[in-house]
């Protein structure tokens, strides 16, 4: 070693010599670190939520021209039946394709007294349960006539206690009570903040004889193009294809604003942090000028104290961000929350982590920099007669 | 002081960002907006690049026509003249949705010439006007599906703009025997292809 650094212990009694100035600053800390994390995992949930809805085996026909609306989707009944009978590839098992026609839409749902709010509702049948395979029913059954099964996000989503979506309770749409049969989860996919009801009580209730999308999935040899084949060369049915996992990215597109907005919070709150350090690290080097003057009078270099404040700003910001990280784990990981497109779950995952922690304890390293080199600018003799 | 300051405005920043899910408005059903016209992207988002078609590959040239054949119907024509199984000839330009060609296979859907995309439109910014969305209600009756085809009569499986160079909105006369069906949809196998400068 060129020269002699000081104690490691010595930044760390320094920091329990000023313990509210220390604790300040860590709550601080741990405050940025907290939003980066929260700001992070609400970027990551959404990114996630998107990236699981689609199945790369799956491809969705829809209304020529509708491009991501597809709630405002109308295409005929019978190209339920057209698809499978006309296009090759499509998954079967005991003579059943693996077709979902399903009619979508958002809607005002009431829940309880409250005041209504937009809920989107899906109406399929049970080969749904084929194309979706992401789907598990988590508590209840299947719906029969009246009732509804719903997304476990779909309380989130409404704006309502889990309790007041129970199996066994009511909502209502489309101007009738729907009594909630089942609880299901699609592995963090969109579909989770959605009610889905049978299609034929759906059409019925909402007075319509079409669909809005066909969902088919497609064995792995087969050919997207034979679908889109198909759809271009029945132009008399308006139709449109487009495989799931473009269907998302798509969307994920639409909201690449809100992404930049959110890794702008990310930095803005950073900034917040710097200043944070600074502020501390400052107040901490200016009341120990004669120390640090002292320190170098016996022989140790303006190198190794400097090491030693950037010590003691690490340490302090490296515990801040271990704390903010636990904290987030257990208290903001899954918890969900209500977007445009439903709802999703904050998702607190190795990158979020590596962020929030990575930016923590960057704050500490910057913020005792610039106030080591002023305090140990000032010549010795100077700083030992400072008092 | 200045701590705080900034703590305050990023928590106030960040908590802005999440909780403006529970906004009026702010759900997509409820904020997505039709126009007259139906179309499936932003008219706002640029100017349309269109691409102007390139040298077809070394595979394609043998479908190239030399001399533009005479002739040859517009598409609404052809769609109301033509019986299965007779020669054909039409022109239309590449176009009616998004995504006109078919990837990975020498298909593609044509328009009727009298039909305008949206970069004829002043003043319309489109960023895909071979969509033709601002003319959707007649697209049904005015387009057709190309599919070129070898000597054996079999679709080709490769790219119609890696083969024929063509892009959107390329102005092609082909030529080929077309099919019909009860829907009156119109798909021509075409076996040569000449592209209008």
């Amino acid at each position: 070693m060129l020269f002699r650094l000081l104690p490691w212990e010595y930044a760390i009694r320094n920091l329990f010599r000023r313990p509210l100035r220390t604790t300040l600053t860590f709550l601080g800390l741990t405050t940025v670190v907290t939003l980066i994390l929260v700001v992070v995992g609400f970027i990551r949930g959404m990114e996630r939520s998107l990236a699981v809805s689609g199945d790369p085996e799956t491809a969705i026909v829809f209304s020529l021209g509708m491009g991501e609306n597809l709630e405002y989707s109308s295409i005929p009944m019978r190209t339920s039946d057209l698809v499978p009978a006309s296009v090759p590839g499509i998954q079967e098992r005991y003579g059943q394709k693996y077709v979902s026609p399903e009619l979508f839409l958002g809607t005002e749902v009431r829940v309880g007294n409250r005041a209504p709010s937009m809920g989107l509702v899906r109406g399929v049948n049970r080969s749904a349960l084929l194309v979706r395979r992401q789907l598990e029913l988590e508590e209840g059954a299947w719906p029969s006539t009246g009732e509804v099964m719903i997304g476990n996000l779909v309380a989130t989503k409404l704006g309502v206690t889990p309790e007041e979506v129970a199996v066994g309770r009511t909502l209502e749409f489309e101007g009738r009570p729907w009594s909630i049969s089942g609880i299901f989860s699609a592995a963090g996919a969109a579909y989770e903040s959605e009610i889905w009801c049978r299609l034929d009580e759906m059409q019925q209730a909402m007075k319509r004889q079409d669909l809005s999308i066909v969902a088919v999935s497609l064995i792995p040899e087969g050919d997207f193009a034979d679908l889109d084949v198909f759809c271009k060369e029945r132009l008399d049915l308006e139709l449109q294809a487009m495989k799931e996992i473009d269907y998302y990215a798509s969307l994920q597109r639409d909201y690449e604003p809100i992404r930049w907005l959110a890794w702008l919070v990310v930095v803005l709150v950073s900034g917040a942090g710097v200043f944070a350090g600074l502020n501390t690290m400052y107040g901490s080097v200016v009341g120990r000028i004669p120390e640090l003057a002292t320190l170098q009078t016996i022989g140790f270099s303006r190198r190794a104290i400097v090491i030693s404040l950037i010590q003691e700003g690490v340490l302090l910001s490296a515990t801040a961000s271990l704390f903010a990280a636990v904290f987030a784990l257990t208290f903001v990981n899954d918890a969900a929350v209500r977007f445009t497109m439903g709802a999703f779950a904050l998702r607190i995952d190795n990158i979020a982590i590596l962020a929030g922690c990575g930016v923590g304890i960057s704050l500490g390293f910057l913020g005792a920099i610039p106030p080591a080199i002023k305090a140990l600018r000032m010549p010795v003799v100077d700083g030992l007669k400072a008092v | 002081m200045n701590t705080k300051f900034f703590l305050l405005m990023s928590c106030a920043i960040a908590i802005s960002t999440v909780g403006c899910s529970g906004q009026p408005g702010a759900d997509s059903t409820s904020s997505a907006e039709h126009d007259s016209h139906d179309h499936d992207h932003d008219h706002g988002s640029g100017p349309a690049h269109i691409e102007a078609p390139v040298a077809p590959s070394e595979a394609g040239e043998q479908y190239f026509l030399t001399e533009e054949p005479a002739d040859a119907l517009d598409v609404i024509e052809a769609r109301e003249a033509t019986q299965s199984d007779e020669e054909v000839v039409v022109f239309g330009q590449i176009g009616g949705s998004h995504e006109p060609f078919v990837d990975g296979r020498a298909m593609f859907t044509v328009v009727d010439d009298s039909l305008e995309s949206c970069n004829e439109i002043p003043g319309d910014s489109c960023s895909t006007p071979w969509d033709y969305c601002c003319e959707t209600p007649k697209l049904k009756g005015a387009t057709a599906l190309v599919k070129v085809v070898d000597e054996n009569g079999d679709p080709i499986k490769t790219d119609a703009r890696e083969l024929l160079g063509v892009r959107e909105l390329t102005s092609v006369i082909v030529k080929g025997n077309a099919q019909r069906d009860d829907a009156g949809n119109l798909t021509i196998l075409a076996s040569s292809i000449y592209v209008k400068k």
